[in-house]
């Protein structure tokens, strides 16, 4: 009698903490990521054009030295190299957002909206996808 | 189930372990980025403000005071250096173009009262003939240069002292301090250098009569006569009064950069833009923030301009050198948080639209409310400025206010 009290409290507890269990994971894997993706789609929109912008920079500041060389070419190259730091707050939320739950492809997603928000016309949707391949 | 518990709780751990790990690294990283900017900040020539002070004339100072503050400075008006140079307003006038001779009072009250305007704003004085501070004016009018002091003065320099050259312009300057209402002052229009001199003379004779006590200092001090006293011999204590009394002082940023000291974040980031994507830098660079070289900027124009019909053509002004159209000597920005107005002719009234004009001047106009001329000459000085508009990055919004948040650390 006492073994059945036993083992229907255990069963009890386990179907408890299975219920947890799938409300955690069904929460994690169902319901965090979209609130995930709105709370910082327009954050991660600004980080990604930013690192974006500062890197296009640098390439026009590298080319720059190689095509009009002088000191001011070397100061403007430093200082692009400076604004790449502008690329790290980009791969800290790009971290942070994978550690709460969103996967590369949700981050993919959300870059292409970011991209794609500027993109009116079929042209310019068409330029950003031929980037791609 | 216990098994698949265990997973689950290890998987929890482990989550929890990337989530503090993450946090930890960015700590890290910011630390980092904090030591890579301090680098820059002093291999860009930001200097202790103490290794830039230099004052051989310092005891003159209470006589620069003196002077400093004397109408008698004036020939024929009521004006002197303090009228424009005021302590309230960042030792400017708080006036986008200045309000010199024929006016009352300072600030807005003198501009209401019919002063005569200049077309330019009047310039604050801060690190004025400190180590390397050697250009001087909007325009570059006076500097020192390879071993020379360049000026209107040509060969005949009145004094080594680049300061002091600087000092004999605005006593002599039409309707800045020589009111040219007066007969004596409009026969001699063409401000030549041998009339100025006779304009030297003249003030000189007011200030030993108007300014006794300071004029017998003085002459002690330089082992003269007091009648012998020339103006140059006051323009070297009024020199000695600028080094000391706008000396540049300690700052926030001098703190970070010597002292580890600590910036707040919209500090942190606006300096990023500033020696990073803005590339302010580039020509914001030295010990005052300036390269002390001439650049265009399309802002928007104020006033009656230096050229007249709302038009200033800067250093050209000065060189005749067609390089030269629209340019201006890149501002030195100390106490540049403190400004009332932006710019050559003020036209600017805030500094985030300051900042907006190096990468999005066409923001601070109206082309329609402009006239025909005014849009012509916008869009000569858009054409001049292609030099500035191919260094300076897009800015957001936020980056703008972070700059602005950065310049206050530079403010004393």
């Amino acid at each position: 009698m006492q073994r059945e009290v036993i083992l229907s409290r255990t069963l009890l507890v386990l179907n408890i903490i299975a219920v947890l269990i799938i409300l955690v994971l069904g929460f994690r894997q169902l319901v965090q990521p979209p609130i995930i993706k709105a709370i910082y789609q327009t954050q991660y929109q600004e980080l990604m054009f930013k690192c974006d912008n500062v890197m296009r920079e640098h390439l026009i500041a590298k080319n720059r030295m190689l095509t009009e060389p002088s000191d001011d070419a070397v100061k403007t190259l430093n200082a692009a190299e400076i604004g790449l730091i502008e690329c790290h707050d980009y791969d800290v939320m790009r971290k942070r957002l994978i550690a709460l739950g969103l996967t590369d492809n949700d981050l993919a997603l959300m870059g292409l909206k970011a991209i794609e928000e500027k993109g009116t016309d079929v042209k310019t949707f068409v330029k950003i996808h031929e980037l791609k391949y | 189930m216990s098994k698949r518990l265990l997973r689950f709780t290890n998987s929890s751990i482990s989550a929890l372990a990337i989530v503090l790990l993450s946090q930890c690294g960015a700590a890290r990283t910011g630390q980092s980025i904090i030591g890579i900017l301090r680098q820059q900040v002093i291999a860009n020539g930001f200097a202790r403000s103490a290794n830039l002070y230099q004052n051989a004339d310092e005891p003159l100072v209470p006589v620069g005071k003196a002077i400093f503050e004397s109408t008698k400075l004036s020939l024929n008006g009521d004006i002197s250096c303090v009228t424009c140079h005021q302590d309230k307003f960042n030792s400017e006038d708080g006036l986008p173009n200045a309000a010199a001779v024929g006016g009352k009072g300072v600030g807005p009250d003198r501009m209401m009262s019919g002063a005569r305007l200049l077309p330019r704003k009047t310039l604050p004085f801060w690190g004025r003939g400190e180590k390397g501070f050697e250009v001087f004016f909007w325009d570059g009018r006076v500097s020192y240069q390879d071993g020379h002091i360049i000026s209107q003065f040509g060969t005949s320099v009145p004094s080594q002292d680049v300061l002091v050259v600087a000092d004999h312009l605005p006593v002599v300057e039409i309707r800045e301090m020589l009111d040219d209402g007066d007969a004596a002052i409009a026969s001699r229009k063409l401000e030549s250098v041998s009339d100025s001199q006779i304009v030297y003379q003249a003030i000189a004779k007011r200030l030993v009569v108007g300014e006794p006590d300071a004029s017998a200092k003085l002459a002690q001090y330089l082992h003269k006569n007091p009648q012998d006293l020339t103006y140059t011999d006051f323009a070297r204590s009024l020199a000695a009064l600028i080094r000391f009394k706008f000396r540049i002082k300690e700052t926030k940023l001098e703190r970070f950069a010597y002292e580890n000291g600590a910036l707040s974040e919209p500090e942190i980031k606006g300096a990023l833009v500033f020696y990073g994507n803005g590339k302010c830098i580039t020509c914001h660079g030295g010990p005052y923030f300036t390269d002390f070289r001439f650049h265009t900027v399309a802002v928007p124009e104020l006033g009656f301009g230096k050229n007249g019909f709302g038009i200033d053509y800067g250093r050209y002004n000065a060189t005749f050198d067609t390089r030269d159209m629209y340019r201006f000597r890149t501002p030195p920005l100390f106490n540049t948080a403190k400004n009332s107005f932006y710019t050559h002719s003020g036209g600017v009234s805030n500094l985030r639209d300051a900042i907006t004009a190096h990468f999005d001047p066409l923001s601070l106009v109206d082309l329609k409310q402009m006239t025909a001329l005014q849009r012509n000459d916008f869009y000569r000085r858009l054409a001049y400025s292609q030099e500035t508009a191919s260094r300076v990055g897009f800015l957001t919004s936020t980056d703008v206010d972070n700059l602005v948040s950065f310049l206050q650390t530079i403010s004393f």
